[in-house]
C-alpha cells in the first residue's frame, strides 16, 4: 500500500503543485463557493451570484475543507490539498473496496489502476469535480464497514459505516443516492451470497442489519443536510432542462464520444469484455459485475436509452460523466483480477503492457485538459476586477459575456454582484430558470433559449441594479448597442469592453424567500464539517480484521481458483 | 451452455442492441446535440432530401451541404456559404439553425418543388427564411437544386460623406472643484398610448429631442394600480431608436407581459437622456417605402446606405399613424444581411391584421450597427 501511495504522489502531486485543476470547468466553482465560506461560515446566502443564491443548495464538506485549509494557504492550494487528500483516499477506498471481491494481491493491482484511472484524471484535470472525486472515495471506504455490519453483526463496522456514509453525503449528495444503487446493492447482493460460508447470516439478520444502517444513515443525512433538502423541498429543480453534451449520442457526435467515453475509459475499453466474461461465470462478481453494467450504460448518455429510463427527469438535470467514473471504479477489482492473471502468466510482458496502457490512460485524460480546454482563451480577470472593486463600481451589479467559466474566478476577486454564475441548480431569478440555458456569459451557444435569457436579464436591469457589463465576445455587441447600453471603457489591452446603462439605481439586497434563516446557517456551518471530522475520529477505532475471517478469504480463493482456470 | 456463459452473452448482447436503439432512434436531447441528424436518413423522397441539407447547414456542414447539392456546377462552395451566412459581418454571420421546417408544394416521379422555411436566432432575435427549392431525382436518390442568391458586389468607386458629428468634452476626475458639467439634453415624451393585446398591456409613444445636441435617450414606463401601488416597470429595451440627434423623434414601444389594462390605474414615463458624441453617418435612405394592407399587412421598401462604409445590422422602426395623426402602432425589423454602400436592401415589417384596417399613414426610422464602431 504504501509503494501504491507513492505512486499517486508521483503521478498527481505535481499535477496539482502546478495547479492543473485550475484550468477544468468547475474547479474555479468550488473555489468560489469556498471562497463564501472563508467570509461567512455560517451564512449559505450568497450575493455574488445571480442577485443572490443559497449555497445550500450544494453540499458543502469538500469546499468547507478548501475554506480552512485556504487560512494557510491560500484558496487554490488549498483547494490543491483536499483533491490531494481526495486522490490518496481513492487508493485507500479502491483497495478496501476490492478486497470485498477478489484477492489481495488483485485488490492491490486495482489500487494501483485508480492512481491511472483515465475516469479520475479526467474529472480532477478536465471537469473538476471535486464533490463527486471527494465523496467516491469516502463511499469507498463505507462499504466494506457496511459488508462487515450486514454479514457478521459488527457494531464497529456499524459505526464506522454510517459516519463514513454520513461525511460522504456531506462531500456530494448525489454519490450516495446512486452510489446506494451501483455500489450499495451488490455489496448486499454479496452478503447473500455469501451469508451461508462460515458462519453464517439469517435472513431475518439480513434484513434487519441492511434497514437498521440505512434508516440510521438516512436520518443523519437528512439531519446533516437539513438546510439542503429543505430547499429542495421548496425550490424543487424545475427550470427548463439545459441541454448537456454528456447527454448526447456518443456514436452520431463522435466529438463527445471521445470526450466522455475514450478518455475517461482510456485502456479500461479493452478490459469490457473480461469483464462480461469474468463477471458473469463468477457468481460472487455477478453484482459487481450488473453495478459496473448500469453504471456504464447510464454513463453513455444518449448513445443509450437506458439513462433517460433509469433516470427518469434527473436526467434532464444530471450530468452523465459521474456514472462514466462510478462505472470505472466499479471495474478496477475486475482490473486488479485482470492484472494479477495476466502477470501470472505473462511475466514481464504483462507488466511492461499493463504499465504502457496505464501510462497512456492517464497521461491521454491528464493532457485532455491541453487538447480540449474548458475556456480556449487564456485571459486574466484581475483587471476587470480591480476595475470592479474601484470607485464604488461594486454598488451595482454586472455581467460577463463570452468569459466561460472565468466569472467564478472572477466571482472570487470581486466585490460587487453579478446576476449571473454557474451554478444552475441554484438560480432563482425568472429571466433565466424560464429558459433552457446555462450561464449568460455563455448564452450563445444555446441558442434562442440564451439569448431569450440574456435578453429578459438585460431587460429588467433597473430591476436588479445590473449597471455594468464586461463584453470579451464582439458577438453580443449589436444586442447592447441596440439596447441602449454605452461603451465606456476598455480593458486588458483592448480585449474586454466595460458597457454600461444610463439610469440604474444602485443595486440592492434581494429579499428573497430562498434565503435560509440563521438556524439554517449554523447548521450548515456546524453538521457537515462536524460529520467529517467525526468520521476521522471514529475511523481511527481500530479494526477488526475480518478479512482474515477464513471464511471469506475462501469464498474469494474460490473465484482465485476459478480464474486460474478460464486463462489456463 | 451454463448459466454464467449465457448471462454473459445476454448482457453483450443487451448492450449491443442498447447501443444501436439508442443510436438508430436517439432521444430528443442526442438528436439535437447530433445537429438533428441520425443513421436512418437517406435521401429517398424529395422531403428526406430538403431535411438532410436543412440538417447539414444547421449543422454548418458546409461541404456536405454543398456536395449534397444536385446545381453545385453553377456555383462554388464559398458562394454557397456567403448565400447563407453573407459576404460582410452581419447577423447571418453567427445565426444559428433553430430549427425548420418544410411544406410539399407539388411533386411528380423525377422532379418536386418544396417549400423549405428556415428559423435562424441571432443575438437580436429570431428571423426567418424562406427558399422554394426544386429537387430533382438522380438515379435512387433526390438532389435539390439551390437557388442560389449572389450579393451585388459594390464596384471601386469614392464616394464623398459631408455629415455633422458632435464631440463632447466632460468633466475631467482633475478639474477644479465646483466646475460645471456638460448638461444633459432636453428630451420629451411627445405621444403615448397604451393598448391591451392578446399577450398583456403595450405601452406606444414618441420621444422627441427637442435639444440642439444629440442624445442617448431611453423610455422606461410604470404601471401603477388604483390604489397606487406599483403593478410592473419596464423599458423600452430595443423597440426605441437610443441615439437621437437634435430635433429627432423616436418611436417606442414597450411590453407588459401577463397585465390587464383593467388593473391600470395610471402610467408613470420616466424619459432619460444624456449627452453622448454622434455623427450623423451613416445616412440610411429609405425608398419604395409603401404599406401593403392586410391581409399580410404589411410596411415594405428598401433601405440604401449612402455612406461609404459597410453598416454591418440595420434596424428598422416603423410607426403607423390613424387618419387623425393618432398613434396606432409600433413594430420593428432587424436587417440580416449588411448594408453595403449604395446596394439596396429589402425590409418588411409586419403589422396586426386587426390594427392594420386603422392605418393611413407610416413612418420608418433606422438605427444602424457598424463593427469597430464602439471603440
Amino acid at each position: 500500500m504504501t509503494f501504491i501511495m507513492l505512486a499517486a504522489c508521483a503521478v498527481h502531486l505535481p499535477l496539482l503543485l502546478m495547479k492543473l485543476p485550475l484550468k477544468s470547468y468547475d474547479t474555479n466553482f468550488h473555489i468560489f463557493f469556498a471562497s463564501h465560506y472563508v467570509h461567512h461560515w455560517f451564512d449559505p446566502w450568497n450575493t455574488k451570484w445571480y442577485a443572490g443564491f443559497s449555497q445550500a443548495t450544494y453540499p458543502p464538506l469538500p469546499q468547507q475543507w478548501v475554506a480552512l485549509i485556504s487560512h494557510i494557504t491560500g484558496l487554490d492550494m488549498a483547494y490543491m490539498a483536499v483533491q490531494f487528500a481526495a486522490i490518496l483516499l481513492l487508493v485507500v477506498g479502491v483497495y478496501r473496496f476490492s478486497l470485498l471481491w477478489v484477492s489481495p494481491r488483485a485488490a492491490s493491482y486495482a489500487a494501483l489502476a485508480s492512481v491511472f484511472l483515465g475516469s479520475e484524471s479526467f474529472l480532477v484535470y478536465s471537469a473538476g469535480q471535486l464533490g463527486t472525486t471527494s465523496a467516491a472515495p469516502i463511499y469507498l471506504n463505507a462499504l466494506p464497514y457496511l459488508f462487515d455490519w450486514v454479514r457478521h453483526g459488527s457494531w464497529r463496522s456499524f459505526l464506522k459505516g454510517s459516519v463514513l456514509f454520513v461525511a460522504a453525503a456531506a462531500a456530494h449528495h448525489a454519490t450516495l443516492l446512486f452510489g446506494s444503487f451501483f455500489f450499495a446493492l451488490p455489496v448486499l447482493a454479496l452478503v447473500l451470497i455469501d451469508r451461508n460460508e462460515g458462519e453464517p447470516t439469517s435472513t431475518p439478520s439480513f434484513i434487519a442489519r441492511t434497514v437498521s444502517i440505512a434508516v440510521v444513515v438516512g436520518a443523519g443525512i437528512a439531519l446533516v443536510l437539513l438546510p439542503f433538502w429543505i430547499a429542495l423541498i421548496h425550490y424543487p429543480v424545475t427550470q427548463t432542462p439545459i441541454p448537456h453534451p454528456s447527454r448526447a449520442n456518443y456514436i452520431l457526435s463522435p466529438e463527445w464520444g471521445l470526450n466522455y467515453f475514450i478518455i475517461p475509459y482510456g485502456a479500461l475499453v479493452l478490459a469490457i469484455p473480461f469483464i462480461i466474461w469474468r463477471g458473469a461465470i463468477s457468481v460472487r462478481l455477478r453484482p459487481l459485475l450488473l453495478g459496473f453494467w448500469v453504471a456504464m450504460l447510464v454513463g453513455l448518455g444518449g448513445t443509450t436509452p437506458v439513462g433517460h429510463l433509469v433516470l427518469g427527469r434527473a436526467y434532464e438535470v444530471l450530468t452523465m460523466e459521474r456514472f462514466s467514473y462510478w462505472a470505472t471504479l466499479l471495474a478496477l477489482p475486475f482490473v486488479g483480477l485482470l492484472a494479477s492473471e495476466l502477470i501470472d502468466r505473462f511475466r514481464m510482458r504483462a507488466v511492461i503492457g499493463l504499465s504502457v496502457a496505464a501510462t497512456l490512460t492517464c497521461g491521454l485524460s491528464v493532457a485532455w485538459v491541453v487538447y480540449h480546454p474548458a475556456d480556449a482563451s487564456n485571459f486574466q480577470v484581475d483587471s476587470v476586477a480591480a476595475w470592479l472593486n474601484r470607485d464604488g463600481h461594486d454598488n451595482y451589479r454586472y455581467v460577463t459575456l463570452g468569459f466561460g467559466n472565468k466569472i467564478a474566478r472572477l466571482a472570487v476577486l470581486t466585490d460587487a454582484g453579478s446576476v449571473d454564475g454557474e451554478w444552475n441548480s441554484g438560480r432563482m431569478l425568472p429571466e433565466l430558470t424560464e429558459h433552457g440555458a446555462g450561464a449568460l456569459t455563455s448564452s450563445k451557444y444555446f441558442g434562442k433559449q440564451g439569448t431569450d435569457a440574456l435578453t429578459a436579464i438585460l431587460g429588467h436591469a433597473d430591476k436588479y441594479g445590473l449597471k455594468w457589463v464586461f463584453l470579451k465576445d464582439p458577438y453580443y455587441e449589436p444586442l447592447l448597442s441596440f439596447a441602449g447600453w454605452r461603451h465606456v471603457d476598455d480593458l486588458e489591452d483592448n480585449t474586454i469592453a466595460v458597457w454600461m446603462k444610463d439610469g440604474v439605481p444602485p443595486a440592492t439586497p434581494l429579499n428573497a424567500a430562498q434565503m435560509p434563516p440563521h438556524w439554517q446557517g449554523l447548521m450548515w456551518g456546524i453538521l457537515p464539517f462536524g460529520s467529517s471530522l467525526l468520521a476521522l475520529l471514529i475511523v481511527l477505532i481500530p479494526d477488526k480484521r475480518w478479512q482474515e475471517n477464513p471464511t471469506d478469504q475462501d469464498a474469494i480463493t474460490h473465484d482465485d481458483i476459478a480464474s486460474g482456470r478460464l486463462v489456463s | 451452455m451454463n448459466k454464467g456463459k449465457l448471462l454473459a452473452i445476454l448482457i453483450a448482447g443487451a448492450t449491443v442492441a442498447l447501443i444501436v436503439i439508442g443510436t438508430l432512434w436517439p432521444n430528443a436531447a442526442a438528436l439535437a446535440l447530433a445537429g438533428g441528424g441520425n443513421l436512418l436518413q437517406s435521401s429517398s423522397t424529395p422531403e428526406a432530401a430538403v431535411t438532410n441539407l436543412a440538417q447539414d447547414i444547421g449543422r454548418r456542414d458546409w461541404g456536405k451541404a454543398y456536395s449534397s447539392l444536385a446545381n453545385k456546377a453553377e456555383f462554388t462552395q464559398p458562394e454557397f456559404q456567403q448565400d447563407l451566412t453573407g459576404n460582410r459581418l452581419s447577423l447571418r454571420t453567427y445565426a444559428t439553425l433553430e430549427n425548420f421546417d418544410l411544406r410539399p408544394l407539388h411533386s411528380s416521379a423525377n422532379e418536386a418543388e418544396v417549400q423549405l422555411r428556415l428559423h435562424w436566432s441571432t443575438v437580436v432575435g429570431t428571423f426567418p427564411e424562406t427558399r422554394d427549392l426544386h429537387v430533382v431525382k438522380n438515379g435512387d436518390r433526390w438532389q435539390v437544386q439551390w437557388p442560389i442568391v449572389k450579393e451585388t458586389r459594390v464596384p471601386p468607386q469614392v464616394i464623398p460623406v459631408n455629415y455633422l458629428r458632435w464631440d463632447v468634452i466632460y468633466r475631467g476626475a482633475g478639474d477644479d472643484w465646483g466646475a460645471q458639467d456638460v448638461e444633459a439634453p432636453h428630451v420629451r415624451i411627445v405621444d403615448m398610448h397604451p393598448v391591451e393585446r392578446a399577450d398583456g398591456v403595450v405601452i406606444m409613444g414618441e420621444l422627441l429631442n427637442e435639444d440642439i445636441v444629440p442624445a442617448h435617450v431611453s423610455v422606461k414606463a410604470t404601471l401603477l394600480a388604483k390604489n397606487g401601488s406599483v403593478i410592473a416597470s419596464e423599458g423600452s429595451f430595443d423597440k426605441i431608436a437610443h441615439l437621437l440627434l437634435p430635433k429627432q423623434v423616436t418611436p417606442f414601444l414597450i411590453t407588459f407581459h401577463n397585465v390587464s389594462l383593467s388593473d391600470v390605474s395610471s402610467v408613470r414615463m420616466d424619459p432619460s437622456a444624456s449627452l453622448v458624441s454622434a455623427s450623423a453617418d451613416p445616412v440610411i435612405a429609405i425608398q419604395d417605402q409603401q404599406f401593403n394592407p392586410a391581409p399580410g399587412a404589411s410596411l415594405t421598401g428598401q433601405l440604401v446606405n449612402q455612406s461609404g462604409q459597410v453598416v454591418n445590422i440595420a434596424h428598422v422602426l416603423g410607426t403607423f399613424y390613424d387618419k387623425s395623426g393618432q398613434l396606432v402602432w409600433v413594430a420593428d425589423q432587424y436587417i440580416d444581411r449588411a448594408l453595403q454602400p449604395q446596394t439596396p436592401v429589402p425590409f418588411r415589417i409586419t403589422v396586426p391584421e386587426d390594427l392594420a384596417r386603422k392605418v393611413s399613414s407610416e413612418r420608418a426610422f433606422t438605427t444602424t450597427y457598424s463593427a469597430g464602431s464602439m471603440q
